[in-house]
């Protein structure tokens, strides 16, 4: 109410900004457009790294891999992610706590340490195979590491908390009133799932589907650790190309391309949920 | 009936039963690699014959995971004062500046968080070689503080859009300059906020590692570097050691988050 003191007083406050916008043009903005100005002028002026990344069959199979990892993660982490915070929402609270505290270690424990178990975990000779087999599912030792399985499986793990939290405030935000109705009308369990809980879920779905999928797209310490550099995705790809091989050309152009698929389902994910707000 | 635990009759153990099997998948790797780092089987067998304190002993006898650890230490504190003071400033700008385009220029400081942070890894090693801040602390510094930053302002923010500036006008009105409002008034009253993206900045800085592989140099490398070199040559239970102290500091950081949550709601 006293508002109109303020503006003489205190300035448009832009200049509090101005650190933070400084530091970010400097050491973001420039750095990234360097790096993508390269793809298209090393080692010569033209387009010709967009040629060899879009017309090698070595390097399509780069991005059908991150593709299909990225595709399956989201797949599995929403399917087990339903369930659970469907659960989370409904549980006595103080369990749920507990649940969440899991959550919340486990998605501040050192991304390193986890890749490392699942290292260990997913060996030759290590727990997962040893139990596969002592149950009698295998014969053999089968390869988890090493391969996209490893990756896959890797992954899954990390990017739980993220498809989890988000699902968890949309369900918690439904009101029980509705699925009482949906019962009072008829409504069989499976039929208030199918009908009712299920699409009132689907923004939450949604939302935290794209954030797992473009964190996936271009997740670098996961596929590098448990996928061997016979399976590479397209982060080790822009790695490779720019410290083994020097060639920044191509590291731009790659680096290029999972910067405008990973923007462009951002923008997606932004309209769908400012589509939702009005 | 869906959204009631005791009316769902068979389905309640059904969902108890996912959300529990969940809970030992998230949980069961981390304590797994706790069992290993006092287990005494150097390749790692589990159940471990027997039990060790040996890969302590040989981490800590180690100056270089010493020293990596140091060096984290460093540059984390470094980040967590910088992401807070820039972050502060940033949000009351975002928050409750009166200028064109607030909204864009919220939109352009969350960027450097969707971006893959391996393209801004090799963005700035690019830029770091031409400037010779490969391999220095302030090139750590600054790379961290480009990924800390749009959390710090998340939570800043956050804060401060829950406190009424005009208790902040009624400081001013009774005789405080604007900035002793600002520091006597408004700080206290969202420190929470501020001592929550402190935590998030120094674990986000503590933590990095496609940033920290491409800052580092043979004498100048963080904890995360010195896991990330050893593990791609073999898998020692000396790993295991480093991350159960790993994960005993995320405990420690995440019940101090807690108490600081307590402390704001009461």
């Amino acid at each position: 109410m006293l508002s109109f003191l303020t503006p003489a007083r205190r300035g448009s406050g832009l200049g509090m900004a101005m650190p933070a916008l400084l530091l970010l043009l400097a050491f973001f903005v420039i750095p990234v457009a360097g790096l993508l100005s390269r793809s298209v002028t090393e080692p010569v002026a033209g387009l010709q790294n967009y040629e060899t990344l879009l017309g090698s069959a070595t390097y399509l199979r780069i991005f059908f891999n991150t593709f299909l990892v990225s595709g399956l993660v989201t797949l599995i982490t929403a399917l087990i992610a339903f369930p659970v915070a469907w659960a989370l929402a409904i549980m006595p609270s103080r369990v749920a706590a507990v649940v969440f505290a899991i959550i919340l270690l486990s998605m501040w424990t050192n991304l390193l340490a986890r890749t490392y178990a699942w290292m260990v975990l997913l060996q030759q000779t290590g727990l997962v195979n040893r139990i596969l087999m002592a149950t009698g599912i295998i014969d053999q030792p089968v390869q988890l590491t090493n391969n996209l399985v490893g990756v896959t499986i890797g992954m899954v793990y990390i990017m739980l908390p993220f498809m989890i939290l988000p699902l968890y405030g949309v369900i918690k935000k439904i009101d029980p009133a509705i699925l009482q109705a949906a019962a009072l009308c008829g409504a069989t369990k499976g039929q208030a799932l199918r009908r009712v809980l299920l699409p009132l879920a689907t923004p939450g779905i949604a939302s935290g589907a794209l954030m797992v999928f473009v964190m996936s797209l271009g997740y670098f310490v996961t596929p590098s650790l448990l996928g061997g550099t016979a399976n590479m995705m397209v982060a080790e790809l822009i790695v490779q190309q720019v410290q083994s091989l020097l060639n920044w050309g191509m590291g731009g152009a790659a680096a290029f391309i999972l910067l405008v698929v990973t923007l462009a389902l951002y923008a997606l994910q932004l309209r769908l949920f400012e589509g939702r707000a009005r | 009936m869906l959204m009631n635990f005791d009316k769902l009759g068979a389905w309640r153990w059904i969902l108890s039963g996912i959300c529990a099997l969940m809970a030992l998948f998230l949980l069961l790797p981390i304590l797994f690699i706790v069992a290993l780092s006092f287990g005494n089987s150097r390749w790692l067998i589990f159940p471990p014959p027997g039990w060790t304190l040996k890969w302590y002993g040989e981490l800590f006898a180690d100056p270089r995971w010493l020293q990596a650890a140091f060096t984290s230490a460093k540059i984390a504190a470094i980040v967590m004062v910088l992401s807070v003071a820039i972050g502060l400033l940033a949000s009351l700008a975002l928050v409750r500046g009166r200028f064109r385009g607030r909204a864009v220029l919220r939109g352009f400081f969350l960027t450097p968080m969707v971006l893959p942070v391996v393209i801004i890894a090799v963005a700035l090693y690019a830029a770091f070689l031409r400037l010779g801040l490969n391999g220095t602390l302030v090139g750590f510094v600054i790379a961290h503080l480009i990924v800390a930053l749009p959390f710090a302002i998340i939570t800043i923010s956050g804060a401060l859009e829950t406190f009424d500036p005009s208790i902040e006008d009624a400081a001013i009105l009774c005789g405080a300059s604007p900035w002793e409002a600002r520091f006597r008034v408004t700080l206290p009253a969202i420190s929470h906020g501020l001592f929550s993206a402190a935590i998030f900045s120094f674990l986000i800085s503590w933590d990095e590692v496609v940033l920290a592989i491409f800052m580092a140099s043979p004498t100048l490398q963080t904890l995360p570097v010195k896991v990330w070199t050893t593990l791609r040559q073999d898998l020692t239970p000396v790993i295991a050691a480093a991350s159960t102290l790993l994960v005993l500091l995320t405990v420690v950081l995440m019940i101090a988050a807690a108490l600081i949550r307590k402390g704001k709601s009461r």
